[in-house]
């Protein structure tokens, strides 16, 4: 009878903690009214398709998280003709409005961006934004009065390439590899393009976007920070230049536990990059040996967005990539170690409930602070394809819940009304913007309002948020892990990473959901480089200020 | 390829003026001597413009020709002359099929089992579009149908066991995805399709030394569609696991030489 009456408390407490992850759709009330615009004319240019970064950072470290979009241009000149294709700077005003504030920042920009990756790459405690496009790029530094200067010249990044000319990069990541203190940049190009020899796909009554097939891929780059403002392209000494493909997202993670930051490159209908990173300044390719590279059968998908973290709280990054219809998402477990990573998308349910969907930006949060990260996907078809589909290209996004990290559920349904919306969504990136401990996402949609989706789950879970600063290590701690153990032994892992997702860019704290926990017995931050750092009997429902603490 | 070309050398029913000059024709598209039969059957064509078979026939070489506009043309012309052509129509859904249309395909396929409802071939393709759209369970009865007729017809083939097989597996069914498998292998000892998929299967089971010995076979085989690099991958993972990480090595090896 004890047996009894001790089950049904701890099953009822479970179930008081599980409740249906829920959002509410809040940008235009918010004041949050930008438009992708891609510049399409007619003339099936493949970068009408890819374009749509979104960024989610604290700019002006007021602690409320803003939000910065990239934008298109015209084509084929590829300039920023009017302000419809400007970049676009959102400033939180901390009680759930925002402000634009893009001219105040100098973050108009110029060119076809596609892509930012937020990170304050100089350690002066400010975020700063690289923004990766078409033919060219642009490193804005935060001035932290609130403006931002143009650096890119400077710091030699522009995306020219003296064997490749201007680049078309997509997605584009701040880690430190070095472990020396300074984050580095990671850029993911994707194919060889001209607006004037853009290849003609279809017959002249039915043209259709090519296949990437109909262009050449290109290599990705690596700058390592010279900590004075300057970059080294050092892409051809560490190995990364020697792996053509067609790179869209990028995502980064300790994947072996030896104290460097690995990267996954999710490619384009050629085969997934899996750098791991040697700890000497060099990288080896591979994702054939760890299983990451293709699909189970061999297919190599239109990986889009890509996510590294621990799904099943065992310590070890998953990784997760989002492709386009027929493909299936790809979700490979970490086996720990040298082992590489094993095929988790059918168990999970994964496999076949993504089979019909195309998906682009996507991020694993514990969106209802349960203990175990779920997934949301930005999801749409590619643009045109209506009329092979038979069916609208544009897409709901969707939520899916992970159950103890074995399985995986739609549960988009019951997710409230903004997520029966389609559109033709792209980027997202994931913050907590009204600061309530419930993880949101910011999601763009080409030739679409972005959309901002406020987590109002109804739960009373706990949580914890970690923003880290590192000393020795870079300012924001980026690739430090966490670890939270709670009061009923349970374990829970998370990194610090801003690249998450497609062509987009996540705030830097480490969230956890918490569950029924009331405190975190310990957490045990493990700096870039192996340091660690322990806390315990945390308070929890904030945020934690921790600090690298450095031998004197 | 090899599924379409045997598709396309198959089915005509000859009657009307241009009856002589389309035999002719079908008789160099059989020889696969395509420029002559093309020739030989727009002659049939001009002599009877609504000549069903050679409007078929037309379609099959333009289809062979990657011209699926003058294809679908044809198609159009023809089941509008007849509209019980049951070829014409499997063909004019092959036509959307092979273009990735899969909203004009469907109920092409559809209507070619209603004209058809014992060619497994109709019920083959409207479960291969099925299964596209994502109704896996109404694809898995069509491909059931389409081995039941094949059997019932006494020419059951690999090609059409095979996506079962692979649809059994991604839904983990995988006691009857290998029987489907085993049979395709029993059936076609040399398609590599065949043995590839028995090594994925055996892979899955945990059995990584037989999906090895099962990929290394698929790989000295020439007839099918799968391709090298996907064996290549295939391998690399049941070396790995059956403890041999130098083939395993090997196979990686092979890849990025291709990559090159």
């Amino acid at each position: 009878m004890f047996r009894l009456i001790a089950l049904v408390v701890v099953l009822g407490g479970v179930a008081c903690f599980a409740q249906a992850i829920r959002f509410e759709e809040i940008a235009a009330k918010s004041g949050l009214r930008f438009e992708l615009q891609n510049g399409e004319a007619g003339g099936f240019h493949q970068i009408e398709l890819t374009l749509g970064g979104v960024a989610a950072l604290d700019y002006n470290n007021d602690g409320c998280t803003d939000i910065f979009f990239t934008n298109g241009a015209a084509i084929p000149s590829l300039r920023k003709t009017g302000q419809k294709f400007s970049n676009r700077l959102f400033r939180n005003n901390c009680n759930l409005t925002f402000t634009d504030v893009t001219d105040d920042a100098g973050l108009a920009g110029e060119g076809y961006s596609m892509a930012v990756a937020a990170a304050d790459l100089d350690n002066d405690g400010f975020t700063d934004l690289f923004v990766a496009g078409v033919k060219g790029n642009t490193l804005y530094r935060n001035l932290g009065n609130g403006r931002f200067a143009d650096a890119t010249s400077r710091a030699g990044l522009a995306g020219v390439d003296p064997a490749f000319g201007p680049r078309w990069a997509v997605s584009a990541g701040w880690f430190d590899y070095d472990n020396d203190g300074w984050l580095d940049l990671f850029v993911a190009n994707y194919v060889v393009w001209d607006a004037d020899k853009e290849p003609r796909c279809g017959t002249p009554e039915r043209q259709y976007y090519c296949h990437p097939d109909a262009y050449r891929g290109l290599p990705n780059q690596l700058f390592h920070n010279n900590r004075d403002g300057t970059f080294s392209d050092v892409s051809q000494a560490s190995g990364i230049q020697s792996h053509i493909g067609k790179g869209m997202g990028v995502s980064f993670a300790d994947m072996d536990g030896d104290g460097f930051t690995d990267i996954f490159v999710a490619n384009d209908s050629v085969r997934g990059l899996l750098f791991r990173n040697l700890g000497n300044g060099k990288f080896e390719e591979i994702g054939l040996e760890a299983g990451v590279a293709l699909r189970e059968d061999g297919h190599a998908i239109a990986g889009m967005g890509a996510d590294f973290r621990d799904l099943d709280n065992d310590g070890k990054p998953d990784l997760i990539v989002s492709g386009i219809l027929n493909d299936s998402f790809l979700l490979f477990r970490n086996l720990g170690g040298r082992s590489g990573f094993e095929d988790y998308a059918q168990r999970t349910g994964l496999l076949m409930s993504t089979r019909q969907l195309t998906g682009w930006s996507l991020g694993m949060y514990d969106f209802d602070n349960d203990g175990w990260k779920d997934l949301f996907f930005a999801l749409a078809h590619l643009m045109q394809l209506d009329r092979y589909l038979g069916r609208e290209s544009a897409l709901p996004n969707r939520i899916y819940r992970s159950v103890e990290g074995k399985r995986l559920d739609d549960v988009s349904a019951g997710a409230g009304p903004a997520l029966q919306m389609a559109a033709a969504h792209r980027g997202a990136a994931f913050a907590d913007f009204d600061n309530d401990g419930r993880v949101d996402a910011v999601v763009s949609a080409v030739n679409g309002p972005a959309k901002l989706y406020r987590n109002i789950t109804a739960s009373r879970s706990h949580w914890l948020a970690i923003r880290l600063r590192g000393v020795k290590s870079n300012r924001q701690g980026l690739g430090a892990t966490v670890h939270v153990r709670l009061a009923d032994g349970r374990d829970l892992y998370n990194h610090a990473t801003t690249a998450v997702g497609y062509a987009s860019s996540s705030e830097p704290l480490v969230r956890f959901g918490l569950g029924a926990s009331p405190v975190a017995d310990l957490v045990e931050i493990r700096w870039p480089g192996g340091r660690v750092q322990k806390l315990t009997k945390v308070a929890v429902d904030r945020i934690v200020d921790v600090t690298e603490e450095v031998e004197p | 390829m090899g599924v379409l070309a045997g598709l396309l050398l198959a089915g005509a029913d000859p009657a009307s003026p241009g009856k002589l000059t389309y035999q002719k024709a079908n008789d160099l598209f059989v020889a696969r001597k395509f420029p002559e039969s093309l020739a030989a059957v727009e002659e049939a064509l001009r002599l009877d413009p609504n000549l069903v078979p050679a409007l078929t026939l037309h379609a099959k070489l333009a289809m062979a020709a990657n011209r699926y506009d003058l294809a679908r043309q044809s198609l159009e012309r023809a089941l509008k002359v007849d509209p019980g052509a049951s070829y014409a129509q499997f063909l004019y859904g092959m036509e959307a099929w092979m273009n990735n249309d899969m909203k004009a395909a469907l109920p092409r396929f559809r209507r070619a089992r209603e004209l058809a409802p014992r060619d497994p071939r109709a019920a083959l393709y409207l479960g291969l579009v099925t299964e596209s759209v994502g109704k896996p369970a109404d694809a898995m009865t069509l491909y059931e149908e389409a081995i039941r007729l094949e059997r019932a017809a006494g020419q059951p083939q690999a090609e059409t066991l095979l996506p079962g097989a692979r649809l059994l597996l991604l839904l983990g069914r995988l006691d009857e995805s290998g029987r489907w498998t085993r049979d395709a292998v029993k059936l076609a000892p040399k398609l590599r399709d065949a043995h590839f998929e028995l090594a994925r299967l055996l892979l899955k089971m945990g059995e990584p030394a037989q999906a090895a010995a099962e990929g290394e076979l698929a790989l000295t085989l020439s007839e099918g569609a799968v391709r090298d690099n996907a064996i290549h991958y295939l391998l690399i993972r049941a070396w790995q696991q059956a403890g041999k990480p130098d083939r395993a090595a090997a196979h990686a090896a092979v890849i990025r030489a291709q990559e090159r």
